[in-house]
């Protein structure tokens, strides 16, 4: 259930973004489904590994594979899909929990917090240059 | 195509001004280069030397028999992507491309391009849908979302005035985040069932800068390093500015209970 629910609000919250960026309507559902897929991807790779790290970095190729792929079938820049579909993977939680632990006071648990958001952005990045290396291979001059 | 002295810098300045959009719609470093010179040969250039940061495109295009021409153009951009307009300026240069434009007729579809953004109502639309959505997928409760998206409501007007003013992207954050971490605390005080943590989650997602630094990093990927490295320094800082805010709200509503 927890799974469902996850999986709808990552479809629903890259969905706003979407819309919030100015993507338009004909593109909003691959977009909104784009979201959708890397957070699931993302909890298979949890469920089976249970590494932050690895899962986010899968989760974070497959994004950007799927936006350059369906980019190029709809013929729009691949910008407009990618940012939706890897905002679910944005550490916003553990963002937020690093700056409350640190206002209360228990540095301990803040630094604890900050490193697992630097962690997730890292892997953010380097699912990102996977993508663009395999799309370099692929361009031919 | 053949141009005159003054067509060829007419075009130029078309060239630059589609180079402009691009930016300030949200497009990456390298395809702003790409495009330009792409558009160039197009136009009949034999030579297209483009050189895109964040801050300026350079461009000199040479024409057979001519002496090349060359300019610059500083471009201030707000950090507010615009995919509505990044998606006309793909469209519009892949046809030219094909087949270019005469110059008359660029300048006015680069005008029309130029007068339409994305609608407000959708930025509104979906900043409440992502706000109320994040809310829940973070942990949180249906109540949670409403108020969620209630702020987010307040997150955009607050960004709709303070663009008209002469405060730059730090302080937007800084001020935004101070005022939604405020009245989210002021809100949780009052209704005990509600989860501030998850809430102000929610709006946060809104205030990340998730855009910038995933172009930062493409960027330095692709060879534009220099670009890479100054709009990794802005989102952090935008970063900072936004945990600045929220770590002083919360303080204040840590003080008051």
């Amino acid at each position: 259930m927890s799974i469902l629910i996850q999986l709808l609000t990552a479809f629903l919250g890259s969905l706003g973004f979407a819309l919030l960026f100015g993507v338009r309507k004909r593109h909003l559902l691959p977009a909104a489904l784009g979201g959708m897929l890397s957070w699931g991807v993302y909890l298979a790779m949890d469920l089976w590994l249970g590494m932050n790290f690895l899962s986010c970095l899968a989760a974070s190729v497959f994004a950007v594979g799927y936006a350059e792929l369906m980019a190029r079938v709809r013929k729009i820049p691949a910008l407009l899909l990618t940012v939706p579909a890897i905002i679910p993977l944005v550490p916003g939680a553990t963002l937020y929990y690093a700056m409350s632990e640190a206002v209360h006071g228990d540095l301990a648990q803040a630094r604890a917090f900050g490193s697992q958001t630097l962690v997730s952005a890292l892997a953010i990045a380097g699912g990102i240059s996977f993508a663009i290396v395999f799309r370099e291979l692929q361009t031919k001059r | 195509m053949t141009f005159t002295k003054s067509e060829q810098s007419d075009l130029l300045d078309c060239l630059l001004r589609l180079g402009d959009l691009l930016l300030d719609a949200g497009a990456e470093i390298s395809r702003a280069e790409d495009t330009l010179s792409r558009m160039g040969a197009a136009y009949g250039a034999m030579r297209t030397d483009v050189f895109v940061i964040t801050s300026m495109i350079s461009m000199t295009m040479e024409f057979p028999n001519c002496e090349a021409v060359t300019e610059t153009r500083r471009i201030r951009s707000d950090g507010q992507p615009d995919f509505y307009r990044l998606e006309k300026l793909n469209h519009l240069s892949r046809s030219c491309c094909a087949a270019p434009l005469p110059l008359q007729e660029l300048h006015e579809a680069l005008d029309g391009i130029a007068a339409g953004k994305k609608p407000f109502s959708a930025k509104l639309i979906g900043s409440v849908l992502a706000a109320g959505a994040f809310a829940v997928f973070f942990g949180g409760t249906v109540p949670d979302a409403l108020v969620s998206a209630v702020f987010a409501v307040a997150i955009c007007l607050l960004q709709e005035r303070l663009s008209r003013t002469d405060v730059k992207p730090v302080g937007e954050n800084l001020i935004i985040s101070l005022l939604i971490g405020l009245g989210v605390g002021i809100v949780t005080a009052l209704v005990g069932s509600l989860h501030m943590d998850m809430i102000l989650i929610g709006d946060i997602m809104l205030l990340i800068p998730g855009l910038a630094m995933t172009n930062a990093v493409r960027n330095m990927l692709v060879g534009n390093t220099i670009s890479g490295v100054v709009r990794l320094a802005e989102s952090l800082m935008w970063a900072a500015a936004l945990a600045g805010g929220i770590m002083v709200a919360l303080t204040i509503v840590n003080y008051l209970h």
